[in-house]
């Protein structure tokens, strides 16, 4: 049973990586992104692909995965940028399928749906990481959480964390303060996909292979919902959000009765998790702390940019 | 460039036309809710789903898989049990998951509606089996072979039925009184309500037509392909681009946007060589294409939606 | 504050979730060591929902009977045999996170899966580590079975089905230009890519290679570029779903003459009902329609208890479920005792008892494997008459030589 559970506790490590990287985007400048999964695709990808075909150090091959993962960020940041609200939903949502088509379509270079497999263990400081001791990747995922954690908190606490949140809550306004919200919506964007490409690394390396039916919508809403039902804009919230969306994902198989109940009952649990924690607790678990006092009371007015937060 | 003969190019206008009277259908659903709830409803296939079920079970219950002279009477009955299925559900849902969370934060009913997707779906699958079942065809759908381009008669019916309930809702639309009221309440929610509308039923009403409207097109989808669980993933995805593409919000948007898919996915294989499994490819860069250069659709007015 | 005792509510509600859970499985685990007659247990892993799902609810209800008929004779010795079943949901991360579960929370002795390629790769080593016995009924990578002395598989890899098909096609039947309709899975591609490679190599032309994306239904657009194309057949190595879209298609574009080509995935009974008299007349390659009296009555007993047809899978999950029952008897029989009571079996001895097994008849065919752990059985060549299915001839390759064995 332990190693079950540390098995989750790496796969929670990355889904919080990527969690914490949505919430750049969704939670502290308020963008609707349903496309993490690509960015998570293309970091993993990129990795499984230099991994196979050349004999780069890890370090660079992290690097490089986050690097290009950034960009694809900024490529889907740049035109999307005069969108609003649902309007950047969708872009996102087309988006991630385009790169899922392409990772199932370009077959000479990532083997379409054979996927790429055989990927050879990491050797991290000359100590090769073998991803059957799970002791060891435990360590080693979590360290990139913490790693994360710190920095995108040090960022989020500094002018370009402000400015992010300013655009949040009121887009003309910070663009009347002097915020350049094109650099800072783009910058979101590059910062999410980067470190979507490092959880996309690390993917890659623990489970030594690649499929592109691993990075689908359905990932992205995942994503989302540890966002959300965590308490968006909170790092710590969003982790725990990836902490709960995981086990209950997996808590069939925890509580020994996955071979006994018929396995949609899993799904159709998590379902009804969803729609009763929105009508309830929208705000997530640990919801971000609303201004008591508004002059007055938003309304939903068919046009006025799309609310994210409360 | 491939080089096609004109019956080709006549043969990929129909196939193109058929699978665009399809999106558009289950497009009008959703481009309806979102015209006046600003809300994207994801379960909008599902719901097609489940009522391409109720029709199936009711057609198979009377008439079974033969093909006999009141086969057609019994497809149509099938037909109307689909819509009130799926009309009877969309309002269920409508009231149960997206009314609560009208005033809540944007992102609420919208994982609400994955939700209930999810729900829907798993359900169906595991009180209908997860197997695919075969729609009989109520006729002989051999091919009508004309100057070397194959139609059948499911491809005129598809034509047909769409374009009756395009023009219907057309005109229910323009012409109604209540009507009226869903154009009003799509305009300004609040003034609407102060001028006596109803708006909750005005919504109910409009989730209860949009949901008949898709189920048609599940029923119409089903005798081509199959009836399956997991049928309204991809359908409503397509739709709802269509949607998107025509201007969502307005209901000729919808239609154009539609048949505009259906027949840029069809060409864009057949014609320009796109690699076919990319088709998808081409529906999401319709999209972003449609999304940079105007938002608000082909037919779309920017930000004031109308019905 | 209201924030605070919601928040502290929650906070307990986790909290009691998690001890409910944690008694949950103490208790799970518990029961289990009470007993004397502890279950001997093998596991499953495939789809059980999504898209798939049907393909995952197939093979459960073959092993199902295995379990059922090997307990109803006493189990092994007296220890109930069981299977847990486990869902991937077609993705192979959740194949992982199943294979956790089984390894190291049921101990299986012995698994029955994964039902795709990409999971079955994904989860071998963590089997090869355990040392539980791994035989995939249907994943076909020529890859999987490389991954170590515990990785088997009970059915044909790509390379074999599709090697003995070409050289039918051309040898055989004398076709010469051929089109290949193929989805975008690891099954069809895999196939696909060795058929053409095989029918090149014979000296055929693939005129068209045209592909669908897995769940697709609309096929027209592909066939109509087919159609230019002329072909004296289309080979389609796909499944039932995407078959009977085929079929329908291709008549609706009126291209009535052309040979219809396809693989073990045709020999899922559903073709018929799905596709009806458009089956008739397609040439496919498949198990060995034995016929043999166990196949008939395994046929007859599931469709008796379950209402579905098994596919060709169910069959190799069936046998595959069955050579390890047969490997772990053969073993507990030699235990100690003690080692009996606690059922701690010597994994590398079930190992080999399996990787022995010769001339097993099965269900599914007469089945012997090889060294690396491959599945040697014939290749047989069927067809549809009437709606019912009719072998043509069953073929091996020798020297690189199609030999027909029957």
């Amino acid at each position: 049973m332990i190693y079950f559970i540390l098995l989750l506790v790496i796969y929670i490590g990355i889904y919080a990586i990527l969690s914490l990287s949505l919430n750049i985007v969704t939670g502290y400048t308020g963008l609707l992104s349903l496309c993490q999964a690509a960015f998570f695709g293309i970091g993993a990808y990129t990795s499984a692909i230099l991994l196979t075909r050349t004999h780069i150090n890890f370090w660079w091959i992290l690097l490089l995965a986050g690097v290009v993962a950034s960009l694809a960020g900024i490529l889907i940041g740049l035109p999307t940028l005069r969108l609003k609200g649902d309007y950047l939903a969708i872009a996102t949502l087309g988006f991630g399928e385009i790169t899922r088509n392409v990772l199932l379509n370009w077959d000479s270079l990532t083997r379409g749906p054979l996927g790429i497999s055989g990927i050879p263990a990491v050797k991290v400081f000359g100590f090769t990481l073998d991803p059957m001791q799970k002791v060891e990747y435990v360590v080693f995922v979590w360290f990139f959480v913490l790693v994360t954690y710190v920095v995108l908190n040090r960022i989020m606490k500094s002018r370009v964390g402000r400015a992010l949140e300013a655009i949040r809550e009121d887009e003309v306004a910070a663009f009347s303060m002097g915020i350049n919200v094109t650099k800072y919506k783009m910058m979101a964007f590059g910062l999410s996909a980067f470190f979507g490409g490092i959880a996309g690394t690390l993917w890659t390396v623990y489970n030594q292979s690649v499929n592109p039916s691993s990075f689908d919508f359905l990932l992205s809403v995942m994503l989302l919902c540890m966002v959300v039902l965590g308490g968006m804009g909170n790092q710590l919230a969003v982790i725990l959000g990836a902490v709960l969306i995981e086990v209950a994902g997996e808590l069939p198989r925890l509580l020994g009765f996955s071979s006994i109940v018929p396995p949609q009952f899993k799904q159709i649990l998590f379902g009804l998790i969803l729609v009763v924690m929105m009508i309830y607790r929208p705000q997530g678990l640990i919801g971000r702390r609303v201004p008591k006092s508004r002059i007055v009371p938003r309304q939903s007015a068919p046009d006025s940019p799309t609310e994210v937060s409360p | 460039m491939v080089h096609l003969s004109a019956a080709e190019l006549v043969q990929h206008l129909v196939n193109g036309l058929t699978l665009g009277a399809i999106y558009a259908l289950i497009a009008l659903g959703y481009t309806m809710v979102y015209g006046i709830l600003k809300f994207i409803n994801f379960a909008h296939g599902d719901i097609l789903m489940v009522g391409t079920y109720a029709g199936l079970y009711a057609y198979t219950a009377i008439q079974g898989s033969a093909v006999g002279p009141w086969s057609i009477a019994v497809f149509f009955l099938a037909i109307v049990v689909a819509m009130a299925a799926s009309g009877a559900l969309g309002f269920i849902v409508e009231r149960v998951a997206y009314r609560p969370l009208r005033r809540a934060p944007r992102l609420a009913p919208l994982l609400s509606a994955i939700g209930v997707s999810i729900i829907l779906m798993n359900s169906a699958a595991f009180l209908f089996g997860t197997k695919s079942k075969d729609f009989p065809y109520p006729f002989d759908n051999a091919p009508m072979i004309v100057k070397g381009v194959a139609v059948t008669p499911h491809q005129i019916m598809i034509l047909a039925v769409a374009l009756v309930m395009m023009v219907s809702l057309k005109l229910f639309i323009d012409r109604s009184r209540l009507g009226k009221a869903m154009r009003a309440t799509s305009l300004d929610m609040d003034v609407a309500r102060l001028m006596g509308i109803n708006v909750d039923s005005i919504i109910s009403l409009t989730f209860v037509i949009g949901s008949a409207l898709a189920a048609v097109a599940g029923v119409l989808i089903a005798l081509e392909y199959t009836v399956y669980p997991t049928m309204g993933t991809m359908a409503g995805l397509k739709a709802f681009i269509a949607a998107v593409v025509g201007g969502i919000g307005s209901i000729s948007g919808a239609m154009l946007g539609g048949i505009l898919l259906g027949v840029l996915e069809t060409f864009g294989v057949a014609v320009l060589g796109i690699p076919v499994g990319l088709k998808d490819t081409i529906a999401f860069s319709v999209l972003i294409i449609i999304l940079l250069v105007k938002p608000s659709g082909l037919l779309g007015r920017s930000e004031r939606e109308k019905v | 504050m209201k924030t605070i005792s919601t928040t502290i509510g929650k906070l307990f509600l986790c909290l009691g979730l998690l001890a409910f859970s944690a008694v949950g499985v103490w208790a799970g685990g518990a029961k289990e060591g009470a007993t004397s007659s502890a279950p001997v247990k093998i596991g499953f892993i495939g789809p059980l929902t999504g898209d798939y799902a049907n393909y995952g609810k197939l093979m459960t209800q073959a092993i199902k009977i295995a379990v059922e008929e090997r307990n109803a004779n006493g189990g092994i010795d007296g220890h109930n045999v069981q299977m847990v079943a486990e869902d991937s949901e077609g993705k192979q991360e959740k194949a992982v996170a199943a294979m956790e579960k089984l390894a190291s929370v049921d101990r299986i002795l012995g698994l029955v899966g994964a039902v795709f390629s990409s999971s079955s790769l994904a989860i071998a080593p963590r089997a090869q580590q355990e040392k539980i016995v791994m035989i995939s009924p249907s994943s076909t990578h020529p890859d999987l079975t490389n991954k170590g002395s515990f990785i088997f598989r009970d059915v044909v890899s790509d390379d074999v089905q599709a090697k003995v098909f070409a050289k039918y096609v051309y040898q055989d039947m004398g076709l010469r230009s051929v089109a290949i309709l193929y989805t975008k899975n690891d099954y069809s591609q895999g196939l696909a890519n060795g058929f053409k490679a095989q029918f090149e190599a014979e000296g055929g032309k693939i005129v068209g290679m045209e592909s669908g994306m897995q769940g697709d239904k609309d096929f027209k657009t592909q066939l109509t570029n087919i159609k230019a194309t002329n072909p004296q057949a289309i080979y389609m190595p796909d499944y039932v779903a995407e078959i009977n879209q085929i079929l329908q298609q291709t008549q609706q574009l009126g291209m009535t003459g052309v040979k219809m080509l396809a693989t073990d995935g045709f020999s899922n009974p559903e073709i018929l009902q799905l596709a009806g008299p458009l089956a008739n007349g397609v040439v496919y390659s498949g198990p060995e329609l034995e016929k043999n009296p166990l196949q008939v009555a395994f046929e007859t007993k599931y469709e008796a208890k379950w209402t579905d047809k098994p596919d060709s899978f169910s069959l190799n999950a069936y046998d595959a479920a069955n050579i390890l029952f047969d490997a772990i008897q053969a073993v507990y029989q030699s235990a100690s005792p003690a080692d009996q009571k606690s059922l701690n079996l010597d994994r590398d001895a079930i190992r080999a008892k399996v990787a022995a097994v010769e001339g097993y008849k099965g269900v599914s065919g007469e089945i012997s494997f090889a060294p690396n752990g491959d599945a040697i059985k014939n290749q047989g060549i069927l067809t549809v008459a009437n709606g019912q299915y009719k072998q043509l001839g069953v073929y091996k390759i020798t020297d690189n030589k199609l030999v027909q064995v029957k």
